[in-house]
């Protein structure tokens, strides 16, 4: 209940005493509190979850120390960040990197604008809900630039995965295996099929058409919005009246 | 120097000033260095220390000008040094220092003033190094690397938030309780509790123009935004505030939020516009227009009603930009880029540019506005798709994207985006990033393979419009 209340990833039950005395002081700004920080994004990295807030405390403190930077520890944040789309985190994240470090151009030499360009590109995929594009870029990836880029985060793929698919039910009642094997990166409809009936709990139904139960998005119901009137919406007009006989 | 004394109104308070208050600072400050030193100060006989009292009011005062606007790159150092000094004065003399801020407005003056001059500093010194053709100036800076940094401002501001003790009194306030009883040897004197109070507001500012907007709001999470606040009795203050907190909230897609931001500070001036005829009103007009770009853009995200002053002013500013936006499509991204770059704050890069490779300093505005733009180019076609949708019940995806000339997948992902981005998160109560999910469209849509459902909210009517204005017309 609590992440419905917040946005994705922002403040997690996991995060440790320490880290929460970190980013909610002045400690947040000791560049020896990097260290902490990194420790903490590994933690993360490794147990699947995930800590936007005290990951933009770490890149802060890169962005007033530029020595510190850590490239590979910047790139894990961005995709660690990914993960929780659709939301502002990576916008959010990317905000706090400098320019030059984020822009791939053809000034620019750096490794890391290169690979956050790369990131970017990836993520707009996922934001703008082209999820088969998404995959097909991972796919195609000749330098196994992505493949290196998300090594250290353990279950990147799942996670998106599991994602997409509960994206797809919150606007699907029923779906194509087809259109879900594009969108869920999986080959060929045998693969498709185990994962929805195993993973999400869905069936199939006849002609191969995907069955999604229902839930609150995917209804789409009549609504109608009524207003709820109150003396206190008057107020003002009783008030000045009243004034003005008095 | 010469360029400190350039500036307008304040020195006439001190002319107010009677000589008797005089006089009595003259006394409290000479008990209060009395008391902290020993032996140093015995040299010193009456007229020194009066001339002493006299130079730190005549430093608070214009700590709160404005530096001229061609000041010197010199001028603009010695500035910096002025403020350190006077800063280090107030927060590391022994104990408090005893100095009646010289207005009301002083201390808001002073941290505006201060953080202006740390934002126009850090753009010239940019420019200096982007442009690559002023040697002379940018060895200067080059050498100076610490002046007006970013963690010397970073640190005046907490260093007064925390000395006032401003976020126990502001805490005790809320719960109804004495402030004073938490106040402290330091909180409790009116200087610092004013500089303490505006340091916040200054730091929400810092870390807008710095890219952070989550921390932005965060840091406001001790001030209740409404009339009673302190900051509300300082015009400039009171608009800055409201700025910063709604672009924050536009940066971090909370659109309603950021509108009622923008709405609320807008109805307020111009229902006080006619008191405000003074000096200060020219920028707050420039501002005003900004906010006006800005719902232009909150709007386009979220379309909503409008209150009817905005709504008119908004058309008279912005009217063929507003078209262009709720229209979407590629032809509205130009519109979005330039309504952007009218409104936003003028970002800063926290450290010192590289002088060595002038190409390699990209302006802090196009990487935030780049950003901005990727979504932007997301939501470019969420106003076609609705409009085409309102009209049906049910509609074949097939069919539509024949409609729309797109590609079945295409039009799936854009009814995905449009379907996710209704969602979004409206604050409550509590903390400004506190909030629930909402959804915030009165379309909505289901797909069931290729055919979409589609369900239109019904308005009920407008009742508390429809009373308020009926009573208006029929009795006023």
């Amino acid at each position: 209940m609590a992440s419905l209340l917040n946005m994705n990833g922002e403040d997690p039950q996991e995060r440790p005493e320490q880290i929460r005395n970190i980013i909610g002081g002045l400690e947040r700004y000791n560049p020896q509190a990097a260290e902490v920080l990194e420790a903490y994004l590994q933690q993360q990295c490794e147990e699947k979850f995930c800590d936007c807030n005290a990951n933009r405390a770490l890149l802060k403190l890169y962005q007033l120390n530029p020595d510190r930077i850590k490239d590979e520890v910047v790139t894990n944040v961005l995709v660690k960040t990914m993960t929780q789309f659709p939301s502002p985190q990576f916008d959010l994240a990317i905000h706090l990197l400098s320019p030059a470090n984020s822009n791939p151009g053809p000034g620019s030499t750096s490794d890391l604008a290169e690979a956050v360009g790369k990131l970017r590109v990836l993520n707009s995929y996922l934001e703008s809900a082209n999820y088969s594009r998404f995959w097909a870029t991972l796919e195609q990836d000749n330098d196994d630039i992505y493949a290196d880029l998300t090594t250290d985060i353990k279950g990147f793929e799942d996670m998106i995965r599991v994602k997409i698919a509960q994206l797809l039910s919150q606007a699907y009642r029923e779906i194509s295996l087809s259109t879900l094997e594009g969108a869920l990166g999986l080959d060929g409809e045998d693969k498709v099929t185990q994962y929805v009936t195993e993973t999400c709990g869905w069936k199939i139904g006849e002609g191969g058409v995907v069955l999604i139960p229902k839930n609150a998005e995917n209804e789409a119901k009549k609504t109608e919005i009524r207003e709820d009137v109150s003396i206190d919406m008057f107020s003002r007009v009783i008030k000045r009246s009243w004034e003005e006989t008095a | 120097m010469s360029a400190f004394q350039q500036g307008m109104a304040p020195l006439r308070a001190l002319e107010d000033d009677s000589d008797v208050e005089e006089e009595a600072l003259v006394a409290d400050y000479k008990e209060q260095v009395a008391y902290g030193q020993d032996d140093d100060l015995d040299g010193l006989d009456q007229a020194s220390l009066a001339q002493q009292a006299d130079d730190l009011q005549a430093r608070l005062v214009q700590a709160a000008q404005p530096l001229d606007f061609q000041a010197t790159l010199e001028a603009k150092f010695t500035s910096y040094d002025n403020y350190c000094s006077l800063f280090h004065y107030i927060l590391n003399s022994e104990g408090p220092v005893d100095l009646e801020p010289p207005s009301y407005y002083w201390a808001w003056d002073v941290i505006d003033e201060f953080i202006y001059q740390f934002n126009t500093f850090s753009t010239y010194r940019a420019r200096i190094a982007r442009q690559g053709n002023n040697e002379e100036e940018a060895q200067l800076l080059k050498e100076a690397p610490n002046t007006w940094g970013c963690y010397s401002v970073l640190n005046v501001l907490y260093s007064l938030i925390q000395k006032s003790q401003i976020i126990e009194q502001l805490n005790a306030m809320k719960r109804g309780e004495d402030a004073e009883k938490v106040a402290g040897p330091y909180g409790s004197k009116s200087l610092y509790r004013m500089l303490g109070y505006f340091s916040i507001i200054g730091l929400l500012r810092v870390h807008c123009l710095l890219g952070d907007f989550s921390l932005a709001l965060k840091t406001l999470d001790d001030i209740e935004l409404n009339k009673k606040a302190m900051f509300a009795r300082v015009m400039a203050a009171h608009f800055t505030t409201y700025y910063y907190v709604g672009f924050s909230y536009m940066m971090m897609r909370r659109y309603a939020d950021a509108l009622r931001m923008f709405s609320h500070i807008l109805i307020y001036v111009s229902r006080t516009k006619n008191f405000q005829k003074n000096a200060q009103y020219d920028s707050i007009t420039k501002k005003n227009d900004q906010m006006l770009a800005l719902i232009a853009i909150c709007v386009a995200f979220h379309p909503t009603r409008l209150d009817d002053t905005i709504h008119t002013a908004l058309r008279e500013k912005y009217g063929e930009q507003l078209l262009k936006l709720q229209r979407g499509g590629p032809d509205s991204l130009p519109v979005f880029e330039e309504l952007f770059r009218i409104a936003c704050p003028k970002f800063i890069s926290p450290v010192p540019p590289n002088f060595d490779q002038p190409e390699s300093n990209i302006d802090p505005i196009e990487h935030h506005l780049s950003v901005f733009m990727e979504e932007v180019k997301n939501n470019m076609w969420s106003p076609t798709v609705k409009s085409y949708l309102r009209l049906y019940t049910t509609m074949d995806l097939r069919k539509l994207a024949g409609f729309l000339d797109v590609k079945p997948d295409e039009l799936r992902a854009m009814l995905l985006v449009n379907k996710q981005r209704t969602k979004q998160i409206r604050w409550t109560e509590g903390g400004l990033l506190e909030g629930e999910w909402v959804n915030t469209s009165d379309l909505d849509y289901a797909l069931q393979g290729d055919l979409i459902h589609i369900s239109e909210a019904k308005m009920g009517r407008k009742l508390v419009d429809w009373y308020l204005r009926n009573l208006s017309r029929t009795y006023a």
